[in-house]
Formats: structure tokens, sequence, C-alpha cells
């Protein structure tokens, strides 16, 4: 076991093997507080990925409701509940041990093994809350009742844990983006990713009989553009663009912004010690306990830095401009009134005022001799 | 951890050694280009039981060994050379299933050098290791064609696939070929994606590094009975570019045993921890 650094639980932590770092990191940014879950982005991944034989079930995005559902079943439940309790005190690197840590010496996760029922439901609990909303009820702040939005997509790992697991060595992480996937020529089907990945993002097809997983849409990302998922949010809640680790961080880089600067997107599980690549903008009204469960300790300073954006235009600005281009953002710029994006060369790419223009009009629109509503 | 490991092996050959079975291939009169579980074949062979341990060198390893022994049986007819391996296992399993696993068993001959093999684990670089690899999958494979989602799970109903339509007929141009990009694994040619001809011939030069042979020439059919499974692999003595046996010479043999219906698969397998003598009699 190698040494490697893991910033998002801010100390050393053991891996197989040595840190090494790509050239670029592909990363997503959500804003679970817009999340609609209408799924587009799982459709956009299945009509672009997944419509073959054998990948009937699968849905490298998927948008599940948090806290009931989950895709495979209860996959974060019963990878938290093998690795069992854990401390990590505010303030201070994480206390417990991380998924590789923690395995046996035969092992080289701790993990679950689902089984093909477990898959069977991708949108099981969707829009359960977590209590009944009885009639004449309202809610108050944090709300009582609660649920959210958790979309999801591989993670790419910056320690891979499906990486980790394959003994024929047949999933690799690229140089050029940081995008984890698995050679489907050297593939044997031994599933050993789909046991270790903790987010259940490896997939075995049961018609090729090799294992699968998102691949972060690299045929766009080498053309510039950001994934399909990202593409099609109706929500305009995502952003695709190259993660730098902290000490590398840019403040005019959209990714590094949110995650390094104003730190208000958070990794997923980062206690698993995988250093995952998909960053949450958590839900404001969600109950905290579950959220530090989730996104870790300084989840209540996030929220608190978003709910004060109103005063912080260049935040505003940089969101935005999510979901307004195609293409993949390296730099943003924002003044009093309008955002812009620019690629790699520096050329823009999309702009965006920070407020719509507000028009009023009268109620009766003289010209046509009706009555306007406001039905957009 | 490596380091450990190895230790762990060192320790565990030299217990090993001293009860080490030595194979001998009586020659039989008799076609062995079939596999046949028939008595009258096997019936001049001595069965040797050969111990099995959890793989014990590259993680994932099984926790403990589920496979204890194998018995094994070995007959030639100057041409062919058949082993009959029989282990027990409650649990027949054929995966095909997500989160399904098959029974299998393997038997390995080294390469370059019939006298002073390579690492019974499967080899090394530059001192490769032939493998004849079965799997109950691979015999389905065989016997009833490559299996389709159907098959797999009949109560499944997709709408459709890419490029299946009903009316073909408007559409000219439509091959399987163009079909299979939908199917990534047969798309890259991965042999794992395609129809088995029931065994596997694997070259290996350690562990993660094997690759399938093309033209299989070996053949193998396994039987299960309620306490376990059959499985005869019979082989030519010689192969063109892999292992070549001699009448009247000594060599080494090594087996491995999956259960699939206990997670195994892959590097989680019952190993012989080192070569086994196999005499091929005159
Ligand atoms: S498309 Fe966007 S808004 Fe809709 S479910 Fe997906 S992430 Fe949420
Ligand atoms: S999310 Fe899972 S499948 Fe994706 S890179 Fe990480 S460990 Fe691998
Ligand atoms: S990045 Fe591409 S492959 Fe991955 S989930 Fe999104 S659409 Fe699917």
């Amino acid at each position: 076991m190698a040494k490697v650094k893991n910033w998002q639980i801010n100390r050393e932590m053991e891996y197989p093997y040595e840190e090494h770092r790509p050239k670029k990191q592909w990363a997503i940014v959500f804003d679970l507080n817009k999340c609609i879950a209408c799924q587009t982005c799982s459709i956009a991944c299945k009509t672009t990925w997944t419509s073959g034989k054998g990948q009937e079930y699968m849905f490298w995005n998927n948008v599940e409701t948090k806290p009931y559902g989950s895709y495979p079943l209860a996959y974060d439940l019963r990878v938290l509940e093998q690795l069992g309790a854990q401390e990590w005190e505010k303030q201070k690197p994480y206390q417990g041990k991380t998924i590789f840590e923690a395995a046996p010496p035969n092992e080289r996760v701790v993990h679950f093994h689902p089984k093909d029922e477990d898959w069977m439901y991708p949108n099981i609990g969707e829009d359960d809350c977590t209590k009944n909303v009885p009639a004449g009820d309202h809610l108050e702040l944090p709300h009582d009742k609660w649920f959210f939005y958790l979309p999801r997509t591989c993670a790419h790992c910056t320690y891979p844990a499906c990486l980790s697991a394959c003994p024929r060595k047949a999933i690799y992480k690229r140089e050029e983006d940081g995008i984890v996937l698995i050679d489907q020529s050297r593939c044997k089907g031994y599933g050993e990713c789909v046991r270790a990945c903790p987010y259940k993002k490896s997939m075995y097809n049961p018609y090729t009989r090799v294992s699968e997983k998102c691949v972060g849409c690299y045929p766009a990302v080498e053309q510039g553009k950001q994934p399909m998922c990202v593409q099609n949010c109706i929500g305009k809640i995502r952003v695709m663009g190259f993660i730098n680790p902290p000490w590398k961080a840019r403040e005019d880089n959209p990714i590094d912004y949110l995650v390094h600067k104003k730190q208000i997107a958070l990794p997923y599980y980062p206690q698993l010690g995988l250093e995952p690549n998909i960053y949450y903008v958590p839900p404001i009204h969600a109950d905290r306990k579950y959220l530090r469960q989730m996104f870790g300790p300084h989840v209540d300073d996030a929220i608190e830095r978003y709910k004060k954006l109103k005063e912080d235009t260049k935040t505003q600005g940089l969101l935005v401009l999510m979901g307004g281009t195609d293409k993949i953002m390296h730099s943003f710029k924002v003044n009093d009134r309008t955002a812009f994006g620019y690629d790699e060369k520096g050329e823009e790419v999309v702009s965006s005022p920070l407020v719509e223009p507000l028009i009023e009009r009268p109620a009766f629109d003289t010209k046509v001799g009706a009555i306007r509503n406001n039905t957009p | 951890m490596k380091f450990l490991d190895r230790k762990l092996v060192i320790g565990l050959s030299v217990f090993y050694s001293l009860n080490v079975t030595a194979i001998v291939a009586p020659s039989v009169k008799g076609d062995l280009s079939k596999p046949s579980l028939d008595e009258t074949i096997w019936a001049t062979a001595k069965e040797e039981t050969v111990t099995l341990m959890a793989q014990p060198m590259a993680i994932p390893r099984p926790a403990e060994t589920a496979t204890a022994q194998v018995k094994v049986k070995a007959v030639h007819n100057d041409s062919w050379i058949a082993f009959r391996l029989s282990w027990e296992d409650k649990e027949k399993s054929e995966a095909g299933k997500l989160g399904e696993f098959s029974d299998a068993v393997a038997v390995q001959f080294p390469v370059k050098d019939n006298k002073s093999p390579p690492p019974v684990f499967m080899g090394m670089k530059d001192n490769p290791v032939h493998i004849f690899h079965w799997r109950a999958q691979y015999q389905i494979d065989k016997e009833k064609g490559k299996r389709e989602m159907k098959d797999i799970y009949p109560n499944m109903n997709p709408d459709m696939y890419p490029m299946e339509f009903k009316d073909e007929g408007h559409l000219t141009g439509l091959t399987d070929e163009k079909r299979e990009i939908f199917s990534h694994g047969r798309a890259a040619g991965n042999p794992q994606s395609y129809a088995k001809a029931g065994v596997d011939e694997i070259f290996a030069e350690g562990f993660g590094t094997s690759s399938v042979i093309k033209n299989v020439e070996a053949v193998a059919h396994g039987e299960w009975q309620k306490s376990g499974w059959t499985v005869v692999i019979s082989r030519p003595l010689v192969r063109e570019e892999g292992s070549h046996l001699k009448v009247g010479e000594d060599t080494f043999v090594g087996f491995a045993v999956w259960q699939g219906g206990k997670d195994e698969v892959g590097s989680r397998k019952s190993v012989t921890m080192q070569w086994t003598p196999l005499s091929i009699a005159k």
C-alpha cells in the first residue's frame, strides 16, 4: 500500500497505487437546490450509451430521492454499515477509516455485493418525504419534513476503488482528463469493480459478460463539450469542467471557484476515501445530521455561504452561467451586470445577465383585445 | 502486505512439499478427442487427491478455502491426454444473472520447460503457462449457444433494441456488425462476449495477464450431481504454440477450482500451492 494525499479528508491515506494526479481532472458540480428530478439527464445518458442488450437495467446517470431512494437498493447505507461508525470532528482531518484502510487483508476495500434484485428498482422511493404532510400543514425552516433529489454519475475518482480492485488491471484513469474507463476488450467480467465501487457506478453487462461504467462522455469532452447528462439538464443545475487540487486552485476556474474558493460545493461521502470528483451544493432545507453524514462536517458552513449569495454577484454570475452552454468553461468572469464563460483558448463561449430584465405590461392587451395571463 | 503474503506462501509450500501426489496417466485405447465420463476409459487410471488452498497471492482473494481438494485421474492415447476432475460442490452455479458466478475448474501446464516450470501462480514474464479453463457457463454456450437476454431473464420486456426493427425491409445495410456497436464488449472484440467452446485455452505470464487463444483444440464436458462436479478436460499432447507433452516423460500440472455459489471468480479461487508431478506412462 502506498501513502497518498487525499485533500477531501485532509490527510494521507493508504491506496494500492502511488499518487498520480492526471493533467486535468474531469468534474461536475450539481446544485441540489435546483434539481427537479425530471430524469432528463438519466434519459440523455441512456439514449446515448446504454440502449443495448444487457444494459436494460443500467443508469450510468441516475437521480434518486434522498433519504429513501437509492440505486442499487440502499447502496450507500450498506457501504456505511460495512464500514461502521467513524469519527470526523470539524476542523480536523478525518479521524475514521476509509474503505481502503478498513479492508480485511484479503480484500481491497470493505464493500457489499449487489445482487440483481438490488438493481431492479432504479426509482424506488421517488418523492417519498420523511414525514406525512397533513392537510393545512405548513413548512418551517429548516424543514421538519424533507427530501431532496440526488443526481449521480460516476465520480471519476482520484483514487478509484473500481480500479484498485480489478485483478486484471483492465481499468485505467486517463492522463489527459482523469476519466476512469474499463477496457472493454480486456475486462473478463469478474465484477470486482461492481463489488468495490461504494457508489455502485460500475455495472455488469450480462449479455457481453463484461463490466461497464459511465465514460464521462469522453468523446464530447475531447471536443471541448460537456457530457450529455450536463448539456441536457433541464434545471440547469450542473456544470462540468476540470478541477485542480486545492494547492493549484485557480480563482477564475468555475469548478475550483465553487469547490475550493467559495467552498459551497462538496464531494459526497468523502470519508470513503476515493476523492470523488462530483461535487454538490447541498440542499439548504434538509436535515443537517443526514447532510453531515453524506457531505462531511463542512456542510453547515457551505449552506451558510450559499444562503448569503444575494450579496455575492460573482458567485451569482457563475451560477447563472450553469446550463448556458454546451462547451466546457475553463474560466469565467463577472462584472456588475453580466457573467462570461471562456473556453480553453480564452474565447468567450457564453454570457448571461445576472438578472433578467423585468418588463411590466398592462393586464389588457389592446392590440389583440384580450386579457393577458401569466402562463409562460 | 505483499511481504506477509510471500512469507505465508513459502511456509505453506514447505508444508505442502511433504504431501505432494504424483499423477500417472496410463495409456488407454479409445477416442479422447471427445470428452467422456465413461468408466471404461478411466478404469486403469489411479485417482489421486490433490490439495487446494484459497489463492493466497493476489488481492482480492477468498477469505477461506472453498474447495479443499480435487480428485484427479488422467489417461492418454498417444495423441490426446484427458483429465477427470471431481470436487465437492453442493450448489450448482452456472452464472448468467447479475451478481452470479459460474462453477469452474482449470488445469495448467508449463510452456517452455516441462522439467523446470515457472512459478505455479500463473507463470511469469517470458515464462508463460498454458491453461485449460472450463466453466459451467461456457458449457451452456457450447450446448445451447450464446445466451440471449430472454434466456437469462425470461420475464424481461424491453421495448426495442437499437436497429432491431420489425420492418427491416425499409432499412438497407443493417448488418449485425452495425448492431454490435451497441454491445460494447462485442464491438471491442472481447472473446468473453461471444459464445465459448465449453473450455478456454489461455496463456498467462503471471496474475492478471491471461489472454485466450483463438483456436481452441481442447474439449471438455462436465456433469453435476448432488455432491459436486465431475469434469473431463481433454487436450492434444502437442499444442502448436502452447505446451508440449511427450509420452514417457514427466512434467507438472497445476489446478484451480472456483465455486460460483460462493461468489468465486477470477482471483477468488482455490489453487494448488505448488506444481503436481505428472507422468505420461508409455
Ligand atoms: S436533468 Fe437536471 S434537473 Fe432534471 S433530474 Fe437531471 S440533474 Fe435534475
Ligand atoms: S465512482 Fe465508482 S466506478 Fe466511478 S471511478 Fe469512482 S470507484 Fe470507479
Ligand atoms: S457523463 Fe456521459 S456517460 Fe457519464 S453519466 Fe453523464 S451522459 Fe452518461
